[in-house]
């Protein structure tokens, strides 16, 4: 029964992508099966959460090999978190999306290879297979970023593919030579084998793998991709792109630096608090000297993005949970921001100014658990620089969010017609969302602190 | 032959780097695809060992090569493949519209079309007395 839990949330969007890829996405029946499918992914998922939180990880080897063989299949807390957050995201730009009429034949079946590639990687316990359904949700990523098939839109989905072919390929090194040096492919395995060998031997792998998360999340370095391809994107595209997609960096960087490699990872604490400053300053302050909408987003997720690796380089019990519940906060504040600066009608702007304050960290919203998780982490960490940091961020934040809604919907415009209701309410009740995720966060903290647990007992 | 097989990975990443930075896209998609190649050889050379083929019945007492490499191997060429085949669509697309696969070309087009746009609402600007 677990394991059939295990594999249906990775087997129903890739049978469905694979179905809807005959179908023409245009019509719209075409994405309500998607959804319908998507949403029964989505059921799975929270069903195995339900799981995975009462009774621990539950864990299957594919194919009826015995273990040590075959590929192993593992949902643990944190796997399950990601996975939750972005089928979630990707369920409600599909929404969106299907609602507001498709353009392109292959949309829906795109979205839905992404999701499979995404919950597989979230689900997996072997490093090859991570990287496998890693590249079946970028090569999706790297088509969906071309939607519209506008000029600059397959520009953007261009750079796109190089930036982040070149990230897979310095991760597939990376793999490689962590197979060379344990013999294995299993995370378990490695974890456990990579901690009797000099770390000097496993240094410059960690180094590698940390690069091509980085690029995937955007950190500051790494950044330079990233706005020209959130701006060009159509704005679902571009809410699954930052609140979907991106979740690979901070999974990535978390499974693989916090859970299979712990003390490279401590080894490289100052560089990962240096890089995290710095996104979150560079970020911030790019985003404030911006006047595009989808440009400001761009620039304030590669802030956002410093956060999480602030939180992974504080670690411990706290930093980790904190980690994972400010990834998760942050893919529902960039998909709300996205969609609502998407459209405009009546209360649109209501929506948006519940993703900004999200952003900023103000109650009710659910940034502010995100914010708090922070600051207790740097209070634990004994850091006043951290914590004024964070607050200085939150503070640079609050700047620029509240320019884009004075800009965009304070400026009352005639001339712009609303957009469809049915997409106004979906924008409405994703707000609801993120204030009822501000107002009850236990879920939410329960499964950071059950994540945190899995990253500090380690394999 | 360590030093043979790196120094080989070296050259082929060396130059597909280099093409990468090249303002041509086609020649983009190539470095692309050289720089995959460099790591499918990472990979064999990361499992390189000496013996039997791996088939099935094994001779008593031989050693057997390591097949699981050959296996990762595979899925890499396939997967860089595809997406090389993606590429090369998207850089066939791009042409179509500019006539042209250089990135410089396709910028400047795009910069002309920005400002022709903004000339429009400029225009419209002061036709609007607000």
């Amino acid at each position: 029964m677990d394991s059939t839990l295990l594999a249906l949330p990775v087997l129903i969007p890739w049978v469905l992508a694979a179905a809807l890829a005959l179908l023409d996405g245009r019509r719209p029946y075409v994405g309500w099966i998607a959804v319908a499918g998507l949403g029964a992914g989505f059921t799975c998922v929270l069903g195995l959460t339900f799981l995975v939180i009462r009774g621990g990880p539950v864990e299957t080897v594919a194919g009826g090999w015995p273990e040590g063989v075959g590929i192993t299949l593992r949902a643990d807390a944190l796997g399950v978190a990601f996975a939750v957050v972005s089928i979630g995201v990707i369920l409600a730009s599909l929404v969106y999306e299907v609602l507001g009429g498709v353009r392109s034949r292959t949309f829906p079946a795109l979205v839905a290879f992404m999701a499979a590639g995404l919950t597989g990687l979230f689900l997996t316990g072997d490093a090859f297979n991570f990287y496998v359904f890693f590249e079946i949700s970028m090569t999706a990523a790297y088509a969906l970023t071309g939607y519209r098939e506008k000029d600059h839109q397959v520009r953007a989905a261009f750079i796109f593919a190089v930036i982040n072919l070149l990230g897979s390929v310095i991760f597939l090194i990376g793999v490689a030579a962590l197979y060379h040096v344990t013999g294995s492919l299993d995370m378990e395995v490695i974890a456990e084998r990579a901690s009797r060998v000099q770390p000097s031997s496993i240094i410059s792998i960690a180094t590698a793998v940390f690069v091509a998360f980085s690029l995937k999340l955007g950190l500051f370095p790494f950044h330079f991709w990233l706005p020209a391809v959130y701006v060009g994107s159509h704005p679902p595209v571009a809410a699954i792109l930052s609140g979907a997609l991106a979740n690979i960096g901070g999974y990535g960087l978390l499974r693989f630096g916090a859970d299979v490699l712990p003390r490279e990872l401590e080894l490289g604490t100052v560089a990962v608090l240096i890089l995290g400053t710095a996104s979150i300053i560079y970020g911030a302050l790019q985003a404030i000297s911006r006047h595009e909408t989808a440009e400001v987003l761009a620039y304030s997720a590669i802030g956002q993005a410093g956060y999480i690796l602030l939180a992974l380089g504080i670690g411990g019990p706290v930093g980790y949970a904190a980690a994972v519940v400010y990834a998760v906060v942050n893919s529902m504040n960039k998909a709300l921001l996205f969609l609502a600066a998407g459209t405009r009608g009546p209360l649109v702007g209501a929506a948006f100014a519940v993703g900004a304050f999200s952003v900023v960290g103000v109650p009710p919203a659910a940034g502010f658990v995100g914010k708090l998780a922070m600051f207790r982490a740097s209070v634990e960490a004994g850091s006043v620089a951290l914590t004024a940091l964070i607050f200085f961020g939150g503070a640079l934040s609050f700047v620029y969010v509240f320019q884009i809604y004075q800009r965009v919907f304070w400026a009352s415009d005639e001339k712009e017609k609303a957009g469809p209701l049915p997409t106004r309410v979906l924008v409405l009740l994703l707000a609801g969302l993120v204030l009822a995720a501000g107002l009850w966060p236990e879920p939410l903290l329960v499964l950071g602190e059950a994540a945190a647990r899995v990253l500090e007992d380690g394999p | 032959m360590i030093l043979l097989l790196s120094l080989v990975i070296a050259v082929v990443f060396g130059s597909g780097a280099f093409l990468i930075l090249q303002r041509d896209l086609f020649r983009v998609v190539v470095g692309i695809v050289l720089i995959s190649n460099a790591a499918n050889l990472f990979i064999i050379s990361a499992g390189l060992t000496r013996g039997d083929p791996p088939i099935r019945p094994f001779p008593d007492g031989a050693t057997i090569a390591d097949p699981l490499v050959q296996a990762m191997a595979l899925t890499a060429i396939v997967i860089s493949s595809s997406v090389a085949a993606l590429l090369l669509s998207l850089v066939y697309r791009l042409y179509l519209a500019h006539d042209s696969v250089d990135i410089e070309d396709v910028s400047a087009a795009e910069v002309r079309e920005a400002e022709a746009l903004e000339g429009d609402e400029d225009v419209e600007l002061r036709e609007d007395p607000r």
